[in-house]
């Protein structure tokens, strides 16, 4: 009884071994296959465009979201409030777009 | 030692104008004319041999090419590599003309936002044009998380679609702002030296802006080669977006 279970928990074991090597190499194919997004992180050079693309990715959500709100006013003639809430959605783009770049990109983070 | 008169446009030869529209050949035009003509010598001069064992010039172009061609693979997948004469082309003009603009008197194309945003507008056309006629309307899955409950979709869609318009922005600004600055700050402390030279005693202190500047110039070098490389790269991703959306 104890050792069928041992040799149960190693078959079992090997099994998830098996399904996880094959699970990457889905993965690496998927990502050959579709691309995998920017190469984040390594040397020097690699860091230096990472901060630049995420600083710049970062304000440019928040002026885009700026400009709409400001314009939309202009047509409907809500003074502050379309600018206020395009503001609070750019800021939330800004984020969201620092997160798509900072998150991995493999088949079970979403997004 | 004025440091943004190197950006200021000069007209060469007359005048010229369309309809109102001032269209005289500037020394802008001038530049992009000599880093086409720059990139053109580099791919097919010095590939024209097409030797064997490559020489300087055709070793160059070659490693030019499979740097391009791994980074549209890498990051567009295979399907992406129907772009890549486009992300070569706007990689290896943006480079030859940051190059030669690191050239002292001569004028960089790159810090001009005019030229940037031109770039970026075009690669975001092509992204939503080929996105279109891809995938028709299913092309809007872009902005539509999948996954996601519907009240969530309310908020998502709209912050979706402010982070898709910011693109352009965002790559015709970094490509700018890294030109501009980087070239007033190497003027500004090219000034300093003037400056402590002609202040008297104080011209002793003189050698440690010149060291600065020699710094700042590899930094320069590096951000310059740096920042063509982010535009392709990011281009790259948007095309992979119109390629695959909803990934």
């Amino acid at each position: 009884m104890r050792a069928g279970k041992n040799e149960s928990d190693q078959e079992l074991r090997a099994r998830l071994e098996k399904l996880q090597a094959e699970l990457g190499s889905k993965e690496e194919e998927r990502r050959a296959e579709i691309g995998g997004g920017l190469p984040v992180g390594g040397s020097f050079g690699k860091a230096l465009s990472a901060g630049f693309t995420v600083l710049s990715e970062f304000v440019a959500a928040i002026l885009v979201g700026a400009l709409i709100g400001w314009q939309a006013d202009g047509w409907f003639g809500t003074k502050p409030w379309l600018l206020v809430l395009f503001l609070g959605l750019g800021v939330a783009a800004g984020f969201y777009n620092v997160f798509r770049f900072a998150a991995p990109k493999d088949a079970r983070g979403g997004g | 030692m004025n440091p943004i008169e190197q950006f200021e446009l000069q007209r060469i030869g007359a005048p010229y104008f369309i309809n109102g529209v001032d269209v005289s050949f500037t020394n802008s035009a001038l530049y992009m004319l000599l880093a086409a003509f720059a990139a053109i010598v580099l791919t097919i001069g010095a590939t024209s041999r097409r030797a064997l064992v490559p020489g300087r010039g055709q070793a160059l172009a070659e490693v030019l090419y499979e740097f391009v061609a791994n980074t549209v693979r890498s990051t567009a997948g295979k399907e992406g590599m129907r772009f890549f004469p486009f992300v070569f082309t706007l990689f290896t003009f943006i480079l030859m003309s940051n190059l030669i603009g690191l050239v002292p008197y001569t004028f960089s194309l790159s810090s001009q936002i005019v030229v940037t945003f031109a770039f970026a507008a075009f690669v975001i056309t092509l992204v939503i044009l080929y996105g279109l006629y891809r995938h028709g309307f299913g092309f809007l899955k872009l902005f539509v998380p999948h996954g996601v409950p519907a009240p969530v979709l309310v908020v998502l869609i709209p912050i979706e679609i402010i982070s898709f318009l910011s693109r352009p922005v965002s790559l015709s600004v970094r490509l700018f702002a890294n030109i501009l600055a980087g070239h007033i700050t190497l003027a500004v402390f090219g000034g300093f030296v003037v400056m402590l030279l002609g202040a008297g005693a104080w011209a002793a202190l003189s050698p440690i802006p010149i060291l600065a500047v020699v710094a700042m110039y590899a930094l320069e070098l590096l951000v310059n080669c740096l920042q063509a490389f982010v535009f392709a790269v990011l281009t790259c991703v948007y095309l992979n977006d119109a390629i695959h959306p909803g990934h």
